[in-house]
């Protein structure tokens, strides 16, 4: 009898030793998930010259061009004459005037010494005007913080709305220094999105711009905003305007981004098929060819950089991975765009799609 | 079912209440027997030891026979002689509702009237009988209104409610006794405002001590076993009692509308609502608009100027009436909501009866403003009416205010006090803005965490309202501390500041509206780039040290 249990005991001992085993691999794994191994993606971009999540800049889409980084720079110095002289030498391109102005913008929604200072300087001038408009809106935003409504405390909702109101009376002088300018419109876009316009007097705001710049990037990609369901439109209001801005607008000018923004924002489905529908692929195709165009006309122009995101996100999930690498190969080291940006880490996501898509061309 | 079948229903669930106990008890013996016979060593003490610990509330609930003698609350009784007319009214409408007229009447000072008996034998005898009729109701209702009020109440005795109440009262009484008792014990503590109650403190005090000192081998959790067991009981005590005392309350509504008319019976019960809240509302804004300044309003009008507001209000109050409470439905509450009631009466058929065409309730009485006078007396306690008389409403207001405002301490004065480690003063505060160092005090105000949070510009703007609105408090402070401050009093809006040299009647001439030049001078006070200037200017010059 002993010696039965004795066989008995040696046989069952590599089965024991085996479920111990099992069990101790299955609970590590379910307590503390073994990083996936050095991704060959990763090292694949790499190879490519493609960045880590840790050196994306989550700021901005694109570069900065030198001159605009260094006007900021004196700026945070509490020099304004760099930048005065910036806006002056732009003139009326008015998309860059756009970018620069939120540019400085942001700097003047922390602080605003060098801004007083420049208006004290020259009190008249239209560009210190608009920066100061941009600078309180901008302020206003980061006084309500990027929360979704209920998670915004009633103190951030007070300040926003003060703040916003605030900034209508500079936006109008803005506007009155500078008559044929559409940036104080433009900015005041955000306003009407925080404060709730009414579809008719957002009209009104609209015609201020498109009689100045009837194809300004920067305005329908706010505008846009405005539309969608969850500001002041809805998906059928936002679908229709990019649609119609699109349609309107010669190649190059970057709003075929448009009808992909209001698709991006209205689909709250996890199904891919939905992005690989013809039409989809119809609009992914005019975008390529808009971005081909303005690359030709003008590379550095502001919002091709989103475009670009947009495009390689939408190429990489209709699975034309080839398209969608030359575009990440394109904007990489710049993600503070859409899709990207609504995430908490976007330059992690954006490396892990990217890293896919590389994984699929190498494929 | 009748009256007699209640008495029994309610003696049962009574007598159940006590079943519950002895079996309980039964079965902490068992355990006790059961240890003794078949374990052994420390833990059968142990074990008894708690078993012990666990039948004292269960005993002591069911020996806490007496029902707490309702204490009859601070007001003035009346006797006949000296108001003939309400006591007429009440015998009239005694008689009306077929039910024997009380023996006493009380004022009281809250929006209730009740009237209770003091049965004998378990209720199966009568007993003397009292009225409690609040003061306020007989300021806010007419006098038919007040028939209602009165048909309601005697309704109650002619569905004999009252005498056999006294059992089902009991028995709630002595459930939540034991129940709450478990509670205390599982928490370890007695509940204060208890111990205060019953005069034993420090008895209980002790008795609950030890019973936390020995409470370490999870006989909370038992507590709260026990506890859990009465409370069972306890609802279905309440469900059973429950929807009898809901029909008594239908029952109750239809007996007043039968005496004072259907129309007058639903304005009544909608207007009890609104007087409770406007009464509630009273109180807190204008009777003890005075205590923190140690002052009352002139005498009589403690209770008197409760009339004053309802005729102010007149307007705010006929809305409330039109909308109903919908309350959500209690399920342990014995009396329906008021919604409900009001519209059971309205469905009655008409009774060409008008709904008022009387004076007010407190007309009544021989004379009110003594009445008044004499129910402060009796109400209020003994250190309040030390307190001095304002010889009017406005005077009243004026003090108050000017003692709120000297007493002030906003976040402000303490961010001062913090940075400077003196005295907070306006002086030394716009000293500190001209030197630019307003938001190292800002810095020191009490921040929510995205204020904190947020910097340069962003934390300023955060920071902003707070200081307005405390700096504005500083400066009407200075203004008030020379006497240069009034205020407008109304009954119908909230108190308003006038500014010195603001006009009595707004002018509506901007250039000169000193409140208009405040708001500018505050705007600029705290600006990116302050300017105390305009402030300084309006600030009432310094007394010069002699």
């Amino acid at each position: 009898m002993t010696v039965l249990l004795w066989i008995l005991g040696i046989l069952a001992l590599p089965v024991v030793i085996a479920a111990v085993w099992l069990t101790g691999v299955f609970l590590k794994e379910l307590f503390s998930p073994s990083p996936p191994d050095p991704d060959e993606t990763a090292v694949a971009a790499e190879q490519r010259g493609l960045l880590p999540p840790e050196r994306q800049d989550t700021e901005h889409s694109a570069p900065v061009p030198a001159a605009w980084s260094a006007a900021l720079e004196a700026a945070r110095g509490g020099d304004w004459q760099p930048a005065a002289a910036l806006l002056h030498a732009n003139g009326r391109d008015w998309e860059r005037r756009s970018s620069i102005v939120s540019l400085l913008g942001t700097f003047a929604a922390r602080e605003d010494g060098w801004l007083t200072a420049w208006q004290t300087a020259r009190p008249g001038d239209p560009d210190a005007a608009v920066v100061r408009a941009q600078g309180t809106v901008h302020l206003a935003w980061e006084l309500r913080g990027a929360q979704r409504a209920g998670s915004t405390t009633r103190e951030q909702f007070d300040g926003f709305h003060r703040t916003l109101a605030a900034a209508r009376e500079e936006i109008a002088r803005a506007a009155e220094l500078n008559p044929e300018d559409p940036t104080p419109y433009v900015v005041e876009v955000w306003v009407a999105l925080g404060l709730g316009y009414p579809h008719a007097e957002m009209d009104k705001l609209w015609a201020q711009i498109t009689t100045r710049a009837p194809h300004h990037f920067a305005a329908h990609f706010a505008a846009l905003q405005y539309w969608c369901a969850k500001w002041r439109g809805s998906k059928r209001l936002a679908a229709e305007f990019a649609e119609r801005a699109a349609a309107g607008a010669p190649p190059g000018s970057l709003l075929t981004a448009l009808p992909l923004i209001a698709h991006f924002e209205h689909d709250d489905t996890t199904d891919v098929a939905v992005d690989s529908t013809p039409e989809m692929l119809a609009l992914v195709d005019a975008g390529l060819a808009d971005a081909a165009a303005c690359a030709a006309a003008d590379p550095d122009r502001p919002g091709l950089a989103q475009l670009r995101h947009l495009l390689a996100y939408y190429l990489h999930l209709q699975d034309r991975h080839d398209a969608a690498l030359e575009q990440f190969l394109l904007v990489d080291g710049h993600v503070d765009a859409l899709p990207w940006s609504y995430r908490g880490d976007p330059a992690e996501y954006y490396c892990r799609v990217r890293n896919e898509t590389v994984g699929a061309v190498a494929a | 079912m009748g009256a007699t079948l209640r008495a029994l229903r309610a003696l049962v669930l009574l007598l159940g209440f006590y079943l519950l106990s002895l079996v309980l008890l039964a079965a902490l013996v068992g355990v006790d027997i059961a240890a003794f016979t078949w374990g052994h060593g420390p833990l059968v003490f142990k074990l008894g030891f708690v078993t012990v610990l666990l039948a004292i509330p269960v005993v002591r609930g069911m020996l806490m026979l007496r029902t707490p003698k309702g204490d009859d609350g601070p007001g003035i009784d009346v006797t006949e002689a000296a108001e003939p007319r309400l006591w007429a009214l009440v015998r009239e409408v005694a008689a009306a509702a077929g039910t024997r007229a009380p023996d006493r009447i009380r004022l009281t000072g809250e929006v209730n009237a009740a009237v209770s008996e003091d049965p004998r034998l378990l209720g199966l005898l009568p007993g003397p009988r009292r009225l409690y009729l609040g003061v306020p109701l007989l300021i806010g209702l007419t006098q038919t209104q007040l028939r209602s009020v009165l048909g309601h109440e005697y309704g109650h005795f002619t569905g004999g409610d009252t005498r056999l109440s006294a059992l089902v009262v009991r028995g709630r009484v002595q459930i939540g006794r034991v129940i709450e008792q478990f509670h205390e014990r599982a928490d370890g503590k007695v509940a204060a405002d208890r111990a205060k109650q019953e005069r034993s403190a420090a008895k209980r005090v002790a008795r609950g001590k030890k019973a936390k000192a020995v409470d370490t081998s999870g006989s909370g959790a038992m507590y709260r076993v026990m506890a859990a067991i009465y409370t069972l009981y306890a609802k279905l005590y309440l469900r059973a009692s429950l929807s009898t005392a809901r029909g008594q309350e239908f029952a109750a509504d239809r007996v007043a509308a039968r005496i004072a008319g259907r129309d007058a019976t639903a304005a009544t019960l909608r207007e009890i609502p609104v007087l409770s809240v406007s009464h509630g509302f009273y109180l807190d804004s204008y009777a003890t608009l005075g205590l923190s300044a140690r002052l009352l309003p002139p005498r009589g009008e403690f209770f008197g100027g409760f009339g004053r507001l309802l005729a102010a209000r007149e307007q705010e109050l006929e809305r409330l009436r039109t909308e109903l409470p919908e309350e959500t439905e209690d399920a342990y509450d014995s009396h329906p909501p008021i919604a409900e009631r009001v519209r059971r009466i309205e469905a009655l058929p008409a009774d060409g009866r008008a709904a008022d065409a009387t004076g007010p309730a407190l007309a009544l009485l021989t004379d009110p403003r003594r009445t008044l006078a004499a129910l402060e007396d009796a109400v209020l306690t003994d250190e309040v009416l030390r307190f001095g008389r304002a010889t009017g409403w406005p005077e009243l207001l004026d003090a108050s205010m000017a003692s709120g405002l000297s007493a002030a301490r906003t976040p402000l004065h303490q961010a001062l006090a913090a940075y400077t480690g003196r005295p907070p003063t306006l002086a030394a505060l716009l000293e500190l803005v001209d030197d630019g160092r307003l938001w190292q005090v800002a810095d020191r105000l009490p921040l929510s965490p995205e204020a904190s949070a947020a910097r340069g510009r962003a934390r300023r703007e955060f920071a902003r309202p707070v200081l307005r609105r405390s700096l504005r408090t500083m400066v009407l402070a200075e203004f008030s501390a020379r006497s240069l401050l009034s205020w407008e009093f109304s009954w119908s809006r909230p108190a308003e500041v006038r500014l010195p040299g603001e006009p009595t009647a707004p002018s509506g001439d901007g250039a000169t509206d000193p409140e208009a030049a405040l708001e500018a001078a505050l705007d600029a006070a705290l600006a990116d780039r302050p300017d105390t200037g305009a402030l300084r200017a309006l600030l009432p010059p310094a007394p010069q040290p002699a």
